[in-house]
């Protein structure tokens, strides 16, 4: 490493020392303790970014900026789509009464529905929900273009990234302690929610990798899953509308 | 959501997210509209992070979207193709002349520097980032970060140099013969 190399690296060496554990600095800065004029030019460089860093934090906020936060924070979240609906006691009853129903009927389904039922439990009272949900980041708007594309077939794996959808905002929802994104999507005029689950914070449970498809008074979920994700879509619209996806 | 969670959050960076969007909105008053913003997209649902040692990291690259988002709607971007090529050790004013300078002034220096090295010089003032993760926020290779930097700084130092000598002004490329002279 030349000084010129070194110099590129150590420019980017925080004045108040919080790189000194970064391995990629042990090199240029050792290379600084034994090159006089290395070190020379360093201890310039760190005297200037302290100094300049010690001005940026005498920065204030307007006064007011704080209140106005807390207070828009407030009247935002109270308007914020409820992703815990389990807190809600008419919604905890729906879901109660859904999950009677499902516990009582899942004895006669096929028994590799049955495999995930769980999560179609779940699917099932989350897409009752609402007929679309929101809350989707700039992520999951490709997806969801991509899920309502007439020529996308559904049933196979998707192209996506479980954790950056996470981190764009997608909606999420609870399940046993994980979360599982949903993307409700527009397809022929009918709305379908579409669950993605990591099957490795699922293990118990299972789904064929070709669909399965389980209606119930006029609800029908479809789920399959690929090497890393479960999939649940789910129609209010019957049977024969989740099967043209497939 | 908690509000005494989000009153923790908010009391715990909104000042270096209103320095950092002061850096990229050059306004205060714009500033302060993106921070409110990025806040009020927490509240909508960033509490849904699993983690909450990565909010800092949600908010500043929250923050950092929305501008982009809001400049690309007002159509301004810039081309870094179009942007000269380093220097090495331009003229700088003397360290003690940077502490003895207002607060105002480094920061109406810092925001003459191009908008493409802006923000992550500005991240690198801040010491709350380390070049990796400013890399990750702003999502470029670190290379492009420590590059970004090197040329930051040099435009910075010659904005300083312009206030030491009383002449502020738009920093010109510093490839030029232009530059040269002034400095």
């Amino acid at each position: 490493m030349n000084n010129v190399e070194a110099k590129f690296i150590l420019q980017g060496y925080r004045p108040n020392g919080s790189d000194a554990a970064d391995a990629m600095f042990g090199p240029a800065l050792e290379q600084a303790r034994h090159d006089p004029a290395l070190h020379d030019w360093f201890a310039r460089e760190q005297a200037f970014d302290a100094a300049i860093s010690a001005k940026f934090s005498q920065i204030q906020a307007p006064a007011g900026l704080r209140e106005a936060i807390l207070a828009g924070g407030r009247v935002t979240a109270a308007e914020a789509p409820r992703r815990n609906w389990w807190q809600y006691p008419v919604m905890l009853a729906a879901a109660a009464s859904i999950a009677v129903i499902f516990a009582l009927t899942m004895a006669l389904w096929p028994r590799q529905a049955a495999a995930n039922a769980p999560l179609l439990n779940f699917a099932l009272v989350d897409a009752l929900h609402s007929e679309t949900h929101g809350g989707h980041g700039k992520e999951a708007g490709a997806l969801q273009t991509l899920l309502a594309e007439p020529t996308t077939r559904l049933g196979g794996s998707l192209p996506l990234d479980f954790a950056a959808l996470q981190k764009a905002g997608c909606r999420a929802v609870g399940f046993e302690g994980h979360e599982v994104l949903e993307v409700c999507f527009k397809r022929n005029g009918v709305w379908f929610h579409c669950y993605i689950a990591q099957r490795e914070d699922f293990p118990a449970l299972a789904a064929a990798a070709t669909p399965t498809l389980v209606d119930r008074n006029g609800i029908s979920l479809a789920s399959w899953a690929d090497a890393a994700h479960l999939f649940v879509v789910v129609s209010k619209k019957g049977h024969s509308e989740l099967e043209k996806l497939l | 959501m908690p509000s005494d969670i989000f009153t923790q959050l908010v009391d715990a960076h909104y000042t270096p997210l209103f320095r950092f969007a002061l850096s990229l909105t050059k306004n205060a008053s714009d500033a302060g509209d993106l921070t409110q913003q990025t806040f009020f997209i927490w509240a909508k649902q960033g509490h849904a992070l699993r983690e909450e040692g990565k909010a800092k990291s949600w908010l500043f690259t929250t923050l950092y979207r929305e501008f982009l988002r809001g400049r690309r709607r007002a159509g301004r971007m810039t081309a870094l193709e179009d942007l000269g090529p380093v220097e090495s050790d331009p003229p700088a004013p003397a360290v003690d002349v940077v502490t003895s300078m207002d607060a105002d002034l480094v920061v109406d220096a810092l925001q003459e520097v191009d908008e493409a090295y802006r923000a992550p010089l500005t991240l690198f003032y801040m010491q709350e980032m380390s070049y990796k993760e400013i890399a990750e926020l702003l999502e470029v290779p670190i290379g492009t970060v420590m590059s970004r930097l090197s040329r930051g700084k040099q435009q910075l130092r010659a904005a300083l140099a312009h206030r030491e000598s009383g002449a502020p002004g738009k920093v010109i490329p510093l490839n030029t013969q232009t530059t040269r002279k002034l400095s």
